[in-house]
């Protein structure tokens, strides 16, 4: 039989691990304390040691908090055209990035996009996103700066109707969760668009706050799918363990770097291989 | 920032008021109050446990001074640490001089860099900016649109691809008093932008070399710092965001490895949002000293 105080040590040096790889404080304790009570008074097959019993408790319940995934490609031919796919986050996680990265990649795949330039705040957004877009070979639809955004996606999900587009990617400005006026901004372009997937960015270098923001955002617009980014700085997936929690929504894809082409699928078991080390 | 600190704090401190031995238990509350709320400010776990066993052992071994009672000791033993932690005053000076602007991507450097110009220009000086951001797209208009609101010039080529030429011209031919440059986002494992970063602060012979970090910014902060700090050695750190919910611990592990200070504080997307920061009444007020 296992006892608490057999478990406490190997907890306390895995509680360190998974607060070192930036998985939120809450997060840690609430996943430690559930594996704390699944395994004390449990009993002990011969041979097994408590380390690797701990262990293997913790890699389930990560896995469990990350799930499965999402394959868009089979998601985008499953559903009516155009499939309208919206980015949402707070500043500079990497949005606008990150649309480049998920056009050229579904272009890869074979199928038609249209960008919109839905950040019409940011100096410069615009511009940013004209670029890709010239780069891609992409329709950028865009007003001018200081204009209503939603008019905007308005516009570019006309435009992917009006040319058999297959899907739209929207971009939005990067916001405060804090902000009400903004998210309410959020939240009309959500009643008007009706986007099929709602996006949330985040970035996998962000530490407690991940949590918070995303529990936000998915309260005030919603969250369909998450986007970790900038995972090259920091390989750790900490923060991809802080923010499934929060919302229970799978990772879509990880980012990598600033290329086009530094965008993955999404791997749970190799994050929860690299959390726990070699376990 | 770190603004669940004091109230973490009282509880245990409360148990110290009135004694005047000090009580092992309520130092050892104390010390994992404080833990767990540096942990979920973003603080650096090694840093925070450091921290904390020094507090407890310097609480429980030194003797309070005659006449100073156990709480005022313990309090006082806990600013000294924070004082670390948090760094010192970094003067701003109105001279001439050449700001330097690093940071990973997307932590705020450019809109930083706007607001620096904007806080110069209103103390009479001559301001002007160089984009040395060859890379992301839409840089130069980002940079220039900011800098056109404030009616600061801006040097910059968007069609030129080398960083250090631009600085260079950009300096041949800028004779204004307070010269920022905005640099690229880059990160410590990307060696080919450290190397340009490096190069960069030789051809400008920066007055500082101001670190740019997102208040959100977790574990990852003080080894990024290190890496910038080895290579061109930041004597500043400005944390942006902070009118968000962070907490900004990751950037204070920051500033205790450089060894520097924050020098403003971001509290928003437009140009007026900066704070200077001042470390020794920000702890007391956070402590309730
Ligand atoms: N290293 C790295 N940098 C990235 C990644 N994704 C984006 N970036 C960089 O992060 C910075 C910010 O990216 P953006 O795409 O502009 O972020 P955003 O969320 O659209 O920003 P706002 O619109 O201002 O809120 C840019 O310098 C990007 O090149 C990534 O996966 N790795
Ligand atoms: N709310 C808020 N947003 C900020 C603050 N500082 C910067 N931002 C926003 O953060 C995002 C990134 O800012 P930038 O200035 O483009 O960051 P950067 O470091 O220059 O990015 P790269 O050049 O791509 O590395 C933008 O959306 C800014 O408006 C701040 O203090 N508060
Ligand atoms: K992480
Ligand atoms: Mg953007
Ligand atoms: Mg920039």
């Amino acid at each position: 039989i296992i006892s608490e105080k057999d478990i406490h040590d190997i907890l306390d040096e895995l509680e360190m691990g998974l607060l070192e790889s930036d998985v939120a404080f809450s997060v840690t304790e609430e996943i430690l304390s559930h594996i704390k009570s699944d395994l004390s008074g449990s009993k002990r097959k011969i041979g097994t040691s408590v380390d690797s019993i701990v262990r293997s408790a913790l890699a389930d319940a990560l896995l469990g908090v990350l799930g499965e995934g999402v394959d868009i490609v089979s998601y985008i031919k499953e559903h009516d055209r155009p499939v309208k796919i919206l980015f949402t986050g707070v500043n500079g996680t990497g949005k606008t990035t990150s649309i480049a990265k998920v056009a050229k990649f579904l272009q890869n795949n074979g199928f038609s996009v249209v960008l919109g330039a839905g950040d019409t705040f940011r100096a410069g957004a615009i511009e940013q996103i004209d670029v890709h877009g010239q780069r891609l070979g992409i329709k950028v639809i865009q007003h001018q700066e200081g204009s209503d955004p939603t008019a905007v996606l308005f516009d570019t999900v006309e435009y992917a109707r009006a040319h058999q587009i297959d899907v739209v990617l929207g971009d939005t400005a990067g916001r405060f969760h804090n902000r009400a006026n903004l998210m309410n901004q959020l939240a009309k372009i959500r009643r008007v668009i009706k986007p099929d997937l709602i996006v949330y960015v985040d970035e996998a270098v962000a530490g407690n706050d991940a949590v918070i923001r995303a529990e936000e955002f998915s309260k005030s617009v919603g969250i369909d799918a998450v986007m970790l980014t900038k995972v090259d700085m920091d390989p750790k997936g900490g923060a991809a363990i802080s923010i499934a929690h929060a919302v229970g929504k799978p990772l879509l894809f990880i980012g990598t770097g600033q290329a086009y082409e530094d965008v993955m699928a999404f791997n749970p078991s190799a994050v929860v291989a690299d959390l726990l080390g070699d376990a | 920032m770190l603004d669940n600190l004091g109230s973490n704090l009282k509880d245990a401190l409360r148990k110290l008021a009135g004694k005047t031995v000090i009580d092992r238990a309520a130092v050892e509350d104390l010390v994992k109050d404080l833990q767990r709320a540096l942990l979920q400010a973003d603080v650096n776990v090694k840093q925070v446990m450091q921290l904390s066993q020094t507090i407890k052992k310097r609480a429980l071994d030194e003797q309070p001074p005659k006449g100073v009672t156990a709480r005022e000791h313990v309090l006082r033993i806990v600013y000294d640490e924070l004082v670390l932690l948090v760094g010192k005053t970094v003067e701003i000076t109105l001279g001439k001089q050449i700001i330097l602007m690093a940071g990973l991507q997307g932590s705020g450097k450019t809109t930083t860099t706007a607001k620096l110009a904007r806080f110069f220009k209103r103390k009479g000086m001559r301001v002007a900016v160089i984009c040395a951001d060859t890379f992301r797209p839409g840089a130069y208009t980002q940079i220039k649109t900011l800098c056109d609101r404030i009616q600061v010039p801006c040097y910059g080529n968007p069609a030129e691809q080398d960083a250090r030429k631009i600085v260079r011209d950009g300096l041949a031919s800028l004779k204004d008093e307070v010269i920022i440059v905005d640099t690229q986002g880059r990160h410590a494992l990307e060696d080919d932008l450290i190397t340009e970063i490096i190069d960069l602060n030789e051809i400008t012979r920066a007055t500082h070399r101001w670190l740019v970090l997102d208040a959100a910014l977790g574990q990852q902060a003080r080894e990024q710092a290190r890496r910038f700090h080895d290579a061109v050695n930041i004597d500043g750190v400005i944390i942006t965001k902070m009118d968000g919910t962070a907490k900004g611990g990751g950037a204070l592990s920051a500033v205790a490895e450089t060894g520097s200070g924050i020098v403003f504080i971001g509290q928003g997307e437009t140009i007026e949002d900066l704070e200077w920061f001042d470390p020794s009444s920000y702890i007391s007020r956070l402590l309730g000293m």
